[in-house]
């Protein structure tokens, strides 16, 4: 890969990591949670949902909008942007970054994040303001909630953070897509990137939009709802929340003297068409194979692969036979998991509670398991029951969108001695 | 609702339309405190003129938005009042 | 040794016009396409003026599954695609597809159909608890923003990255951003890149409408988008698509491709000020501008054209102004600089894409587009911003400028080939 200028020579490190999760808010309660492989699959519950075709869902219960994010931000932005907020801020103080303490000039933070449904709920409202009463109850916060860009730009105002921001609106993998422009971003001459993905999209108006999607699992028994790679997966259920993570030069990281959790190692993305299961084997596979590329890392050296885990029988064959296309014999031995069965995916922010718990993972030496699922019915050594210790040091995390995109990263414990 | 607007309904149009809370008895101890003090941007504002020109049915004057003050804003908007009713 | 980026080829679809050359017989004439809106009835709005595009799906070769699948956002990136493909003398079945990548702006993506099924299942806004069996079988491609550089992609046989960008108003110039950085990186050598909205719909115009950013200068719509002027209202919206082929230039010389110039450079920064408003200075922007400029290693006495944001707003017209003081110095007083948003209209998260459009043309014609409308000075801007008829002017190399609600503030750099790159 051509770089020029000092690039190689710069390393993104993880160095926070902040997530609102159905299964928990915080690290340690999300991993916590995670590791015991509880399911926080259930009805859904959120107003006006009820008699909708969807019946179970990830939703966050436990998250006390009022303790975490400033009541005018609860009036002037939409739930996703609640979970980015708090999330920022739990990420931001788990790499000790409290409020003044950066070292350099607001140029040399950013914020990125991933979207993939917006401010829905705060839509809706507006909308029924403007059908139901006039063009003039329309409120001015419209303007800045429900847009995809809504979550970047609060964070990047509150905290102050005047370096690169972006949004890569996209399907679930934009989630890692994200994590690869941070590491970019970093690569290019940005210290610190504040990065990740967190959605709501579990209003009314928003899942009725969803029911177009042929994957999604409309089962009523949260027990069977979600369950990939078994004989009984009938698709996936959504979820809501996400992750933050702070994404560092590996020289700034050791300058504040904080510790280096992982390092972003290697990304690649593929486009294989939307709803095309099969052909995302290939797709996917490639993606595998750029990332190792990127990350100088042989497929051997995979410890622990976090699938995507789509829930649908072609899907959840093709990526079996991708992880097997691109690690060779390795991919049926290498433990592969899916804690996303407890959570739901939540679109963009589905890849990156993946990559929250993989850092996690890393560290502990643990594996989570995939809850609900029993009976595998694939070529792949899935993590089920109960987490298994493992010696890990380089984990692979893998996505597929709804509309055709593909990716993979990989991460390593610690700082990249390469 | 009355025919002029009171510092208690412009701290509740605050509350509502912007998530400030104001003690509305230190907002009329000190009426040229700025908006911007109490953490109401522009936006806020525009919501608010937004909500009174509803209620009312029809227009406040176009500098009502730009006001700094509640106190230029009470003002501004009671003086428009009077003249309309 | 750094990989350089071409620009190969452009397609268009703007207000005024389908295609490069209307839209380029548009600018150079200083004719405005703002009008009354016709999309839907907009009585009991502020704002009822917009510049819109007169599309017929049907003439632009897009089939009745198209327009019945893809939004009216969607249809305009298809066949600016299509053109632009075309342009560069590409086409699906030659392209390696897993080192061609796609990466697409919008701001509001899907609203236009998001809101008209939300009337239809909430019994027109009296039920929160929505209806679902009211709700039409492709919403969810509404629903999701990836939509666009997933259509986009499947048009072209793309199989390598995929990306929609939404960074508000200027998710145009940054998806292009992000398209450089992906072919100097390595990660592709061929992007498709650019963006599309059609936002002129009642919950985006009533939006605007909420925070008076829009023009209210009903009674003359054809005159009522008019930056920098001393007398400028607001911005009237736009909608359009365009897309740029990006190429690796030694790939592009390699097939003997026509190159139109080089990105040389790409930078955005936050304002981390407020979600909406600017401030006076324009640091941020200034040093997006200094960074573009900094990487296609270039001397703002370089810069012989600025394409401004210029939305007409009171503010976004200072802020600009200073920004681009800030970084040109004495040069700003000498460098033409002009917002073509006088004629196209503001189209939100698609206007950074069409204003390269429009900036790769005037490098290639060598003549400035002009800000119509434009009369009376403004003592706060006082730059030259090629007052209503165009000029004709030797150019080699271009800034284009861009903020967007958010706080977001890009610079892109263009250069000819040939120039000082």
């Amino acid at each position: 890969m051509m770089s020029p200028g000092n690039r190689h020579t710069r390393s993104a490190v993880v160095t926070g990591i902040g997530v609102v999760a159905p299964n928990g808010v915080g690290a340690e309660t999300f991993w916590k949670s995670t590791v015991e492989g509880i399911s926080a699959l259930d009805g859904v519950s959120r107003e006006g949902c009820e008699h909708l075709p969807l019946r179970v869902a990830g939703e966050v219960r436990g998250f006390e909008a009022e303790s975490m994010v400033e009541q005018r931000f609860l009036v002037q932005t939409d739930r996703f942007s609640h979970f980015a907020m708090a999330a920022a801020d739990l990420a931001l103080a788990d790499a000790g970054i409290g409020e003044g303490a950066l070292g350099g000039t607001p140029y040399s933070v950013g914020v990125v994040t991933a979207a993939g449904s917006g401010g829905g709920e705060f839509g809706q409202r507006e909308l029924q303001r403007l059908w139901g009463q006039g063009p003039t109850y329309v409120g001015p916060y419209q303007s800045i909630a429900w847009f995809y860009a809504a979550s970047t730009g609060q964070i990047s105002i509150r905290g102050g953070f005047k370096g690169p921001c972006g949004v890569v609106a996209s399907d679930e993998a934009g989630g890692l897509d994200a994590i690869a422009h941070a590491a970019g971003a970093v690569r290019r001459g940005t210290d610190t990137i504040i990065v990740g993905a967190a959605e709501a999209p579990l209003a009314p108006y928003s899942i009725v939009c969803q029911l177009g999607y042929r994957e999604l699992s409309t089962c009523e028994d949260p027990d069977r709802a979600y369950r990939p790679f078994t004989p009984q997966a009938c698709g996936f259920v959504p979820g809501e929340g996400g992750a933050m993570l702070v994404v560092e030069d590996a020289e700034t990281a050791r300058r504040r003297g904080t510790a280096i959790r992982a390092t972003v190692a290697g990304h690649a993305a593929t486009f294989t068409g939307a709803s095309r299961w099969e052909q995302s084997r290939e797709g996917l596979a490639r993606a595998i194979g750029g990332a190792l590329e990127a990350a100088g890392c042989s497929p051997e050296e995979i410890d622990v692969v976090f699938a995507d885990a789509l829930g649908l029988p072609e899907a959840d064959r093709a990526e079996a036979l991708a992880i097997t296309d691109a690690l060779g014999a390795h991919g049926s031995r290498v433990p592969v998991t899916a804690p996303k069965t407890g959570t739901g995916r939540a679109y963009c922010g589905a890849p990156l509670l993946d990559t929250a718990a993989a850092v996690l993972a890393l560290e502990h030496g643990l594996v989570p398991p995939t809850p609900h699922v029993q009976d595998v019915c694939h070529d792949l050594a899935l993590v089920t029951g109960t987490a298994r210790p493992a010696e890990l040091r380089t984990a692979l995390v893998l996505s597929r969108g709804l509309m055709g995109s593909n990716s993979a990263l990989v991460l390593r414990r610690g700082a990249d001695p390469s | 609702m009355t025919d002029q607007l009171t510092v208690d309904e412009l701290a509740a149009l605050m509350k509502k339309g912007a998530g400030i809370t104001v003690d509305p008895n230190e907002m009329e101890q000190r009426p040229e405190t700025p908006f911007e003090v109490y953490g109401l941007d522009s936006l806020g504002l525009l919501g608010i003129v937004g909500e009174l020109e509803n209620r009312y049915g029809r227009p406040l004057p176009p500098d009502a938005d730009r006001c700094k003050t509640p106190r230029e804003f009470l003002d501004l908007v009671n003086t428009s009042l009077m003249a309309g009713a | 040794m750094t990989r350089r980026v071409a620009v190969t080829g452009v397609g268009i679809v703007a207000p005024g016009g389908v295609g490069a050359p209307a839209f380029w017989d548009l600018l150079s004439s200083g004719r405005t396409a703002t009008r009354g809106i016709t999309l839907f009835d907009p009585t009991g709005f502020r704002s009822r003026i917009a510049a819109e595009v007169d599309f017929d799906p049907a003439a632009h070769g897009l089939g009745a599954a198209d327009a019945q699948r893809a939004d009216r956002y969607v249809q305009f990136a298809l066949v600016a695609a299509r053109e632009a493909m075309a342009d560069a003398g590409l086409d699906a079945a030659t392209l390696d597809p897993w080192r061609t990548a796609v990466s697409m702006g919008t701001a509001v993506g899907g609203t236009t159909r998001l809101e008209r099924d939300y009337v239809k299942v909430s019994s027109t806004g009296r039920r929160w608890d929505v209806d679902h069996s009211e709700a039409a079988p492709h919403l969810h491609r509404a629903f999701s923003p990836s939509t666009l550089a997933s259509e986009v992609a499947e048009q072209n046989g793309v199989q390598g990255p995929v990306q929609t960008v939404s960074t508000g108003c200027t998710s145009g110039l940054d998806a292009i951003g992000y398209a450089f950085h992906a072919i100097e990186e390595g990660r592709a050598d061929i992007c498709v890149a650019g963006a599309s909205d059609s936002p002129i719909s009642p919950i985006t115009v009533a939006c605007f409408d909420a925070i008076k950013a829009t023009s209210p200068n009903n009674d003359d719509p054809a005159h009522a988008s008019r930056p920098f002027d001393a007398n400028r209202d607001g911005f009237v919206m736009g909608e359009g698509g365009a897309v740029l082929i990006l190429e690796e230039l030694e790939h592009a010389r390699a097939r003997g491709a026509r190159v139109y110039c080089e990105i040389g450079g790409y930078a955005t920064f936050g304002n981390a000020h407020h979600m909406t408003g600017l401030t006076r200075e324009g640091l941020e922007m200034a040093r997006a501008i200094d960074d573009a400029m900094n990487h296609a290693r270039l001397d703002r006495t370089d810069i012989d054209y600025v394409n401004a944001h210029g939305s007409g707003t009171q503010q976004n017209d200072r802020h600009e102004t200073a920004a681009v003081k800030r970084s040109l110095g004495d040069h700003a007083y000498k460098v033409p600089m002009s917002s073509i948003k006088s004629m196209v209209g503001h189209s939100l998260g698609a206007i950074g894409a069409i204003e390269l459009v429009a900036c790769v043309l005037a490098l290639a014609h060598q003549v400035v587009p002009p800000t119509a409308n434009y009369e009376t000075p403004d003592p706060e801007c006082d730059l030259d911003y090629v007052p209503r008829t165009a000029r004709p002017l030797k150019l080699r190399s271009v800034l284009s400028v861009g903020s967007g609600f958010g706080g977001f503030q890009s610079a892109v750099v263009l250069t000819r080939p040939g120039g000082s790159a």
